[in-house]
């Protein structure tokens, strides 16, 4: 039951940071980003950089969050802004754009290899039955301050309050003063520099490698919708839905039901569980499983 | 080069006429569909499985479509509450859903090796003739569909879509049934992909689930978006730049001794910035869309 | 109405300019082809084989080249898919004219892109699909690499051997993984042997724990696996933390298993190889290698491709001439006997397939060692 728990964790942790920026922006720019997960991929591969040429990591992973923000708002001003004049819909093939230029670029840079970090190997510590290891728990950690943090900002202070407005009704929150469009920058540069933590973590175990934003993109989105478009704690959760899902799925015994000899559900089907999940929730709850907003009829 | 033009017509062909059946659902109703390469699997995957049983293309073609259509009724109903970003990613799950299936069922589908020596429609012509036989069903059929196409565009129902598109409450307010036009555009879509899908199993002739990657529905709205949602001209127009750029790309290589291991890079930077220029500058595309106005 | 006019020409103009851009390079360099998937979910491989084309184009230069001109090898990207691959082997063959081409990796891609190749009657040679439908390809197909019924015959002799008799496997899920497994499991049960549990991962995903739970629960006296990029590493690493290391790990192509896995954690494996280094030949092979791309090979393939474009330039000498026709018969003849490439000698039968493919059982002990 513990390790069912912490490959949960583990696996949710993968996913949460990013899917809350991609769902913390949706707030604000109304279109789904698929260029987000590739801003996952950019931090990676600037975190493994910097620490390859020396810099201890703690502090590599600090400047790649910079950067990814920085170019997560440069993309902001420069592309997205102008699309979304456009509609929604243009927004999103142009995010789709520049998600392949991203790509692209990466490519040609650092080539096909996936680039691992040489992190010294620390021997698992058991809790209970569960095996997990330092590395692992700081990551887990790191997310979860992360977490409530920016559950802080969002409830408790001014900024968040501001941005959750401008979320719900952009047209009267900057008409009641409220500077729209520096939020908007705000947020743009905060859910880079999250997306850019979350890829960086994650290459610490899986290595930089350019299909990383790709991989992603299905379990992402899909938790995101999951919680609902907008609701960054909400993607959060649902998350820990997909990685629950996930985990049980390929964990449950249906060697009882027909008897006998153990039998688990082939892991190939593990992605198809989890779409199946979404699927369902979103024929109940079709704005996404957290949704409290009224609209009209 | 001969050769390579006409497979690189025919190829372009084949995804003009997935593209149009995109053109249906996304063009004239509006309707974010990322699981459309989902219709081509089945159509190919169709075609496969029904020669690998011994019952023929034809049969198989006509059950792909079938199976299609099924699946189209099936998303239209799903999409009844959904806003559009939403049903856009459940196509999407739907689609991964189908290819996780036929990578895993070997029984059916053959798994990750798909299924191979599926005959060429006009082998026994010899060539050249057969690749130009299979060029002329091609151009055939992608002009017999842009006619249709376009006409049902323009007739009533295309009107009844467009409206559906821009005013959906009006739209019910005149007594369209919203859900029925959703689902014929999706079921029509459906039917004309599923069909292009068999004529690339043939073509290529070999069916795999790499056929229905996510990245596929991808390239289609690429296509549409650069030539311009919404008109069959502007669905042909992008084909052909997105297919001309594709394969310029390995002479180009070439000509300017671009090292190999960018090739890769080059071809995906290319195709990329070639739709954000277009969406940036010409947001409606290379042909727009046209609108009639109440004057 | 006019502007779709417009487009439409600047299309056909395109279209038209392609058909008439001159392959200058014809005249000075004598080329053959290659098409590899240089993107996509197996770039790793790809990649890894054109760096050992390029080392073998040097070496062929550096020993004077072909039919006194120099040697190249037009190198396109196949994406990953079997119509990228198609349209590469299409132009190299009717657009570059080059005699033989190698390729690809996946045998969904390899299958579709070689028959083809058949079809227009230009050589083909199999550096990396391990799909037993290779054999079936046809006149103009060559095969230099066992494929998977004699890989899997070895495996499961070699497992037999070492005791296992209730194992666990681990494969991608996709052609070659799929191929691997359901072959081990046919080969290992004829033995007498058990195959209690089958898995199949799907690439691309942040965590194989999960899987490696579901794997554990069957209590295997061994986990068979196979595995490459940096999934490998994942799967190495999550086994090693969640205990499963106590069981002995045999991987199938060990060093490709290995590539991106840190030696602490890599040792004490077993494992299996197709030969990838021969004597003298070999050695000095990876030792350029290494010379040249500071680091070794990541796959197991690369010698065979090495081998391949070496042998294809000794064919073109030999029938001093670049038409296919020639070439291929060139290769045959080099074929029946007394060619040593760097995996080893080769040679043909009578459907172009190598007989006596090389294997070598291995161990993980600071760095890949043979048993």
């Amino acid at each position: 039951m513990l390790q069912f728990l912490v490959d949960t964790l583990l696996r949710a942790s993968d996913l949460a940071l990013i899917a809350l920026g991609l769902s913390m922006v949706y707030g604000l720019v109304k279109f789904p980003n698929i260029a987000h997960v590739q801003y996952a991929m950019f931090g990676a591969y600037v975190t493994y950089a910097m620490h390859a040429s020396g810099v201890p990591l703690v502090l590599a992973i600090a400047i790649s969050c910079a950067v990814t923000g920085a170019l997560t708002l440069g993309l902001h001003l420069l592309v997205f802004r102008r699309l979304l004049r456009a509609g929604p819909a243009i927004a999103m093939i142009g995010s789709l754009a520049v998600a392949m230029l991203v790509v692209a670029f990466m490519q040609g840079f650092a080539g096909s290899f996936p680039r691992m970090f040489n992190l010294p190997l620390t021997e698992p510590i058991l809790i209970g039955e569960a095996r997990v290891t330092a590395t692992q728990l700081y990551f887990v950690g790191t997310t979860v301050v992360l977490l409530l943090l920016f559950a802080m900002l969002l409830f408790f202070t001014r900024t968040g309050r501001a941005m959750r407005a401008l979320a719900s009704n952009p047209a009267l929150a900057a008409a009641s003063g409220l500077n729209a469009e520096g939020i908007t920058r705000g947020v743009a540069f905060a859910s880079g520099a999250i997306a850019g933590l979350g890829g960086s973590m994650l290459a610490l175990s899986t290595g930089a490698h350019i299909n990383l934003g790709y991989d992603l993109l299905l379990p992402v989105f899909a938790a995101a919708i999951l919680g609902g478009l907008g609701n960054p704690l909400g993607a959060v959760a649902g998350a820990l839905l997909i990685a629950a899902t996930e985990t049980a799925v390929t964990n449950i015994d249906f060697g009882g039901l027909v008897g006998g000899d153990p039998l688990f559900m082939p892991v190939a089907y593990i992605s198809a569980a989890s779409f199946l999940i979404l699927l369902l929730a979103l024929l109940f709850k079709p704005y996404g499983l957290f949704d409290r907003e009224v609209r009209r009829v | 080069m001969f050769d390579f033009l006409i497979s690189s017509v025919t190829v372009a062909g084949i995804y003009a006429l997935m593209a149009l059946g995109l053109n249906l659902q996304a063009g004239y109703s509006g309707l974010l569909n990322f699981g459309h390469i989902a219709f081509a699997g089945i159509g190919a995957y169709a075609t496969g499985i029904a020669i690998q049983s011994g019952w023929g293309g034809f049969s198989g073609a006509a059950i792909g479509v079938c199976v299609a259509m099924a699946l189209g009724w099936c998303i239209a109903r799903l999409g009844r509450n959904l806003a559009s970003d939403y049903w856009g990613i459940a196509t999407l799950a739907i689609a991964e859903i189908l290819r996780t299936a036929a990578t895993n069922e070997v029984w059916l589908t053959g798994g990750a090796q798909g299924i191979s020596a599926i005959p060429s429609l006009f082998d026994g012509l010899g060539r050249p003739w057969n690749a130009m036989a299979f060029l002329a069903l091609v151009l055939l059929a992608v002009l017999v569909f842009a006619l249709a196409c376009r006409r049902v565009g323009n007739g009533r129902f295309g009107r009844a879509l467009r409206l559906m598109r821009e005013e959906p409450q009006l739209a019910a307010c005149m007594g369209y049934d919203l859900r029925s036009l959703k689902s014929r555009a999706i079921m029509s879509g459906a039917a004309l992909t599923a069909l292009a899908g068999s004529l690339y199993a043939h073509y290529m002739s070999f069916v795999g689930p790499d056929y229905m990657l996510a990245s596929e529905t991808f390239w289609l709205w690429t296509m549409l978006m650069i030539g311009g949602l919404g008109n069959t001209a502007g669905v042909l127009v992008g084909v052909v730049v997105v297919q001309g750029a594709y394969a310029l790309v390995p002479f180009a290589k070439d000509y300017f001794g671009f090292s190999s291991d960018i090739s890769g890079a080059l071809r995906l930077g290319l195709i990329g910035f070639i739709l954000l220029a277009s969406l940036m500058w010409r947001s409606q595309g290379l042909v727009p869309e046209k609108v009639r106005k109440i004057a | 109405m006019t502007f779709k006019m417009h487009s439409f020409y600047a299309a056909t103009a395109l279209l038209g300019t392609l058909s008439v851009t001159p392959v200058v390079q014809a005249q000075e360099t004598v080329n053959m082809g290659a098409v590899l998937s240089l993107t996509g979910a197996n770039a790793t491989v790809g990649e890894d084989v054109r760096r050992a084309v390029m080392l073998a184009v040097d070496k062929v230069n550096a020993d004077g080249g072909v039919l006194g001109k120099k040697f190249g090898v037009i190198v396109e990207d196949s994406g990953g898919n079997p119509t990228t691959a198609l349209n590469a082997a299409r132009k190299l063959a009717s657009v570059d004219k080059v005699p033989v081409v190698i390729g690809e990796y996946s045998s969904g891609i390899t299958l579709p892109m070689a028959q083809y190749l058949v079809k227009e009657g230009v050589g083909h040679i199999n550096v990396a699909s391990t799909s037993t439908k290779v054999r079936e390809l046809g006149a103009s197909s060559f095969n230099l690499i066992g494929l998977e019924n004699l890989g899997n015959q070895f495996s499961a002799a070699d497992t037999w051997a070492l005791g296992y008799r209730k194992v666990a496997m681990i494969a991608p899920n996709n052609a070659y993984g799929q191929g691997v497994a359901h072959g081990f499991k046919q080969e290992f049960e004829k033995l007498g042997g058990k195959v209690v549990t089958e898995l199949l991962y799907t690439a691309g995903q942040s965590t194989y724990r999960r899987e490696l739970q579901q794997v554990s629960r069957s209590a295997p006296d061994a986990y068979i696996y196979t595995a490459y990029g940096q999934e490998s590493a994942v799967l190495n690493r999550e086994a090693y933390e969640l205990g499963l290391r106590k069981s002995p790990w045999y991987a199938i192509l060990l060093s490709m298993s290995l590539s991106d896995t840190p030696a602490n954690i890599a040792n004490g494996q077993l494992g299996m190889e197709v030969g990838n280094v021969y004597g003298d030949a070999g050695k000095a092979y990876q030792a350029a290698f290494n010379a040249k791309y500071k680091e070794g090979t990541k796959t197991s393939y690369t010698g065979y491709a090495y081998d391949a474009v070496l042998m294809t330039a000794a064919a073109m000498n030999k029938a001093k001439s670049t038409d296919t026709d020639k070439v291929q018969a060139a290769l045959k003849d080099l074929g029946k006997g007394g060619y040593v490439g760097v995996t080893g000698p080769i040679v043909f039968d009578a459907e172009r397939q190598r007989i006596d493919p090389p294997y070598a059982k291995l161990k993980y002990d600071g760095k890949v060692v043979p048993r």
